[in-house]
């Protein structure tokens, strides 16, 4: 069982991911992007190359700004949505991460620098990131 | 046979295989600013002599050119989606017949949408000089795309009983389709102001879905659309970067612009089937859906302003038609 959040909980969820077919193909597929997910004051690196998610780990101060986008939920927003997607193996319509974005006032998909050509990667590869997040659904995860 | 303008040249695959923009090495990777040779020659390939003339009429890089077209082709290569068979159309259920009615509606006059991006690129790929090949096959992907989503759209129409509903005014796409001013005036028009809108208008329909197969359908839209947004932006950048006056044309294009699609949003039949749709049925849809569309219209206008002073073009909103800026005041 993995904690949300952790180095851990990203790695096991890039693993089951990565291992899973369903989630490359059917418009997914390919995606080149530098993400990232802000929990409280935690940011985790979100790194996609080609059809795999290469590398998560935590990420040091400063280190967010060089990312193209991060995407940043209270904890208890986050914890919402990952209760979500493992009661219905994905997110449901309720709890997508365009849906989520479109709820919050200042939306979920931030950038630092501002750049509204690496900022609209969340929408050019907006399945991918569905579907990674929809992977947390194969692991076992307890919160803080 | 047997010549070449550039012997020994070798292309390697990469991690990610042997891609479009991989194949600019040498002189295959010169691409000058403006392509002189009047033939399908391909760039880096030796001339015939006396091969009669297409008459391609784009044949400066400014007018077409994004540094980023080999790789959106690419992109829209492997992130090919099929509607057949990818989006799961055995979700869909009998619906309340006013709901289903509004969701046929909105998806005939996203059907015309995606037909006029599909006229629109082919009018104008024809005239583009080869020497930018990545573009036009950029451009190829991009008209499929209007192609798929036409597919797809029509399909969700005639799924569930409703069919198709009332043809839009038109009067956008034929001021997409009728502009003559060159390829970037046609993607200001097609892909930024009617492209941001239709992007907005896909992510609230994403967040209202009823059923998975909708959720899917429009999440694969919302991609498409957002490669050709990027195409646009990194177009106009270049188009501004390298012509001048281009800032202040693309203010007066937009000024002309703004005028004709506040007068098709007049047209109540789309926004009540959005309204419908966002308030999930016909019982809320006068103030629930109503301000949800208002909240749609206003993160368009955002989006589309902040988009503009991000190239560069500033627009005032006092210049602007009050059926497009009365959505800025709300929140």
């Amino acid at each position: 069982m993995a904690q949300f959040p952790s180095e851990a909980w990203f790695e096991a969820v890039r693993q089951a991911y990565n291992g899973d077919d369903r989630y490359h193909g059917g418009g997914a597929g390919a995606c080149h992007c530098r993400a990232a997910a802000k929990v409280g004051s935690d940011a985790y690196l979100l790194l996609f190359e080609g059809v795999d998610c290469s590398e998560t780990r935590k990420l040091t101060d400063g280190e967010l700004a060089e990312v193209d986008f991060y995407l940043e939920m209270a904890p208890q927003g986050w914890q919402a949505m990952i209760k979500d997607i493992a009661a219905h193996d994905g997110a449901s319509l309720n709890y997508t991460l365009n849906t989520l974005d479109l709820q919050n006032d200042a939306g979920i998909a931030r950038s630092v620098h501002g750049d509204q050509y690496r900022e609209d990667l969340f929408f050019r590869y907006n399945q991918t990131f569905q579907y990674f997040f929809d992977a947390s659904a194969r692991v076992s995860t307890r919160f803080k | 046979m047997g010549k070449s303008n550039q012997w020994g040249v070798r292309v390697k695959p990469g991690k990610h295989g042997l891609r479009l923009g991989d194949l600019n090495v040498g002189i295959y990777g010169d691409i000058p600013e403006q392509w002189q040779d009047q033939t399908r020659n391909p760039r880096g390939a030796i001339p015939r002599r006396g091969v009669p003339p297409v008459g391609y009429s784009i044949r400066d890089k400014a007018d077409l050119w994004a540094d980023s077209a080999a790789n959106l082709y690419e992109e829209a290569i492997q992130r090919r989606w099929a509607p057949a068979t990818d989006i799961p159309w055995h979700t869909v259920k009998p619906l309340p017949e006013a709901l289903e009615r509004a969701i046929c509606q909105v998806c005939t006059e996203l059907c015309q949408y995606a037909n006029c991006d599909i006229e629109t690129i082919s009018s104008w790929q024809h005239q583009m000089a080869y020497g930018y090949h990545e573009v036009k096959q950029y451009l190829a992907t991009a008209s499929f795309d209007g192609a798929r989503q036409f597919e797809a759209f029509r399909k969700r129409a005639l799924i569930n009983g409703g069919g198709l509903g009332l043809e839009g005014p038109g009067e956008v796409n034929r001021m997409i389709l009728e502009s003559r001013g060159g390829w970037t005036e046609a993607v200001t028009y097609a892909f930024l102001l009617r492209g941001t809108f239709t992007m907005t208008m896909l992510r609230y329909l994403e967040r209202a879905a009823c059923n998975d197969a909708e959720r899917s359908l429009y999440s694969h839209a919302m991609e498409d659309k957002a490669r050709h947004l990027t195409y646009a932006l990194e177009h106009l950048q270049y188009a501004i970067a390298h012509q001048d006056d281009m800032k202040l044309i693309l203010q007066q294009l937009l000024l002309i612009g703004h005028g004709i699609f506040a007068r098709e949003l007049k047209d109540n039949v789309l926004r009540e089937a959005l309204a419908v749709v966002f308030a999930g049925g016909l019982d809320r849809a006068g103030t629930e859906g109503l301000a949800t569309y208002r909240r749609m219209m206003g993160d368009f206008m955002r989006r589309y302003l902040d988009t503009c002073s991000w190239l560069g073009v500033e627009l005032e909103p006092k210049l602007m038609p009050p059926r497009m800026t009365q959505y800025l005041a709300q929140e």
